[in-house]
């Protein structure tokens, strides 16, 4: 004789469930931006590689925009404030977020740094990512605009190695042009890829350390 | 490149909702992963099998489907998948904000979830137990 067939023991139920796990950054960043809002705060991102002039180019920001408006800057790395009290010296309000080992800001500590500062106060927020390409794309922040910052001493396919944080920049920055000719990287051809995978960013060529093109990325953020 | 932080609160998701219904076993979990995430398939599945071991989760089929990324265009009213570009040069069809239809920009609406879509549960049939 065959083993008899016997029915499952228990009752086998489905249950639907549509627990959304990346939902829980997201909704903190959409809190993040009604309080940015409702406080006249315009947020930008900056994200971009280690070395790609993220911290320069916030320099740079607040230096020419300082007479017009009031500014805070948010700075994460791994460790130390060193970036920090760079951006400080121009006379920004800045507040370190040091996120240990984690790769990227989240909206929760966002959230936290924006407790330190007297929104009513400000009038723009930058805020630096981790250097990383990758992971800032995945969490949102509460932010209004979002700026990638690349440059040329990456290499010339720095743009196609790392599509997905293109389609989610409103201007992509190319940094480092005075460099180019020596690290032969056309920087016309970096702009075109940006183009290919995103037609409205607004991209601007800068120098960081002189300032030049500076009043292009002010011009691309409406401010 | 966070599937083992996020696998890890699925799984935490799984196990309080067997709790809850007082199961002894979960047999399958049916997931939703969108293409515009950063979550590799092949590294969840490998966190998971990390993280549900010794639970009552351990012997569970894991099921994930992948959604396309949903792009709308607002100039002509285009609903659904991106257009690629398909050059060599990318090895993986890259995508473009370019309406297929009418190549205007389009706004991203959709590929960026990460959803347990439901789950299957055995429960003891005797409830003195």
């Amino acid at each position: 004789m065959k083993e008899t067939v016997k029915a499952e023991e228990g009752e086998v139920f489905d249950i639907e469930l549509n627990i959304d796990i990346l939902k829980t950054n997201q909704k903190l960043a959409e809190e993040n931006r009604k309080l940015l809002q409702k406080n006249g705060v315009k947020a930008i991102d900056i994200m971009g590689a280690i070395g790609a002039g993220k911290t320069s180019l916030i320099e740079k920001l607040v230096e020419t925009l300082k007479t017009k408006y009031r500014i805070a800057a948010f700075k994460g790395d791994l460790t130390t404030t060193i970036d920090a009290e760079q951006i400080a010296r121009h006379g920004a309000e800045v507040v370190p977020i040091n996120t240990g080992k984690e790769c990227h800001l989240d909206a929760n500590l966002v959230k936290k740094a924006l407790k330190r500062l007297d929104l009513t106060k400000i009038d723009l927020l930058f805020i630096e990512n981790v250097g990383n390409l990758i992971c800032p794309a995945e969490f949102p922040l509460g932010s209004q605009k979002r700026i990638v910052i690349i440059s040329v001493t990456e290499g010339p396919y720095m743009v196609i190695k790392h599509p997905f944080i293109f389609a989610d920049a409103d201007v992509v920055v190319i940094n480092k042009t005075d460099l180019a000719k020596a690290m032969q990287v056309d920087a016309k051809k970096l702009e075109e890829n940006v183009k290919t995978i995103n037609p409205k960013a607004q991209v601007a060529f800068t120098n960081c350390r002189t300032g030049e093109g500076i009043s292009t990325v002010i011009e691309a953020l409406r401010l | 490149m966070h599937e083992f932080s996020v696998t890890s609160q699925i799984v935490d998701n799984i196990l309080k909702e067997a709790v809850r219904h007082n199961a002894e076993r979960v047999v399958q979990v049916n997931l939703a992963i969108g293409k515009l995430t950063f979550l590799g398939i092949e590294q969840v599945r490998f966190a998971y099998k990390l993280l549900v071991k010794g639970t009552i989760a351990e012997k569970s089929k894991l099921f994930i489907r992948e959604k396309d990324g949903l792009v709308k265009c607002s100039k002509c009213g285009y609903e659904g998948n991106f257009k690629y570009e398909d050059n060599p040069i990318y090895h993986v069809p890259m995508p473009t904000l370019k309406c297929p239809k009418c190549e205007n920009t389009v706004d991203i609406i959709g590929g960026k979830e990460c959803t347990i879509e439901s789950i299957k549960l055995v429960t003891d049939k005797d409830e003195t137990k």
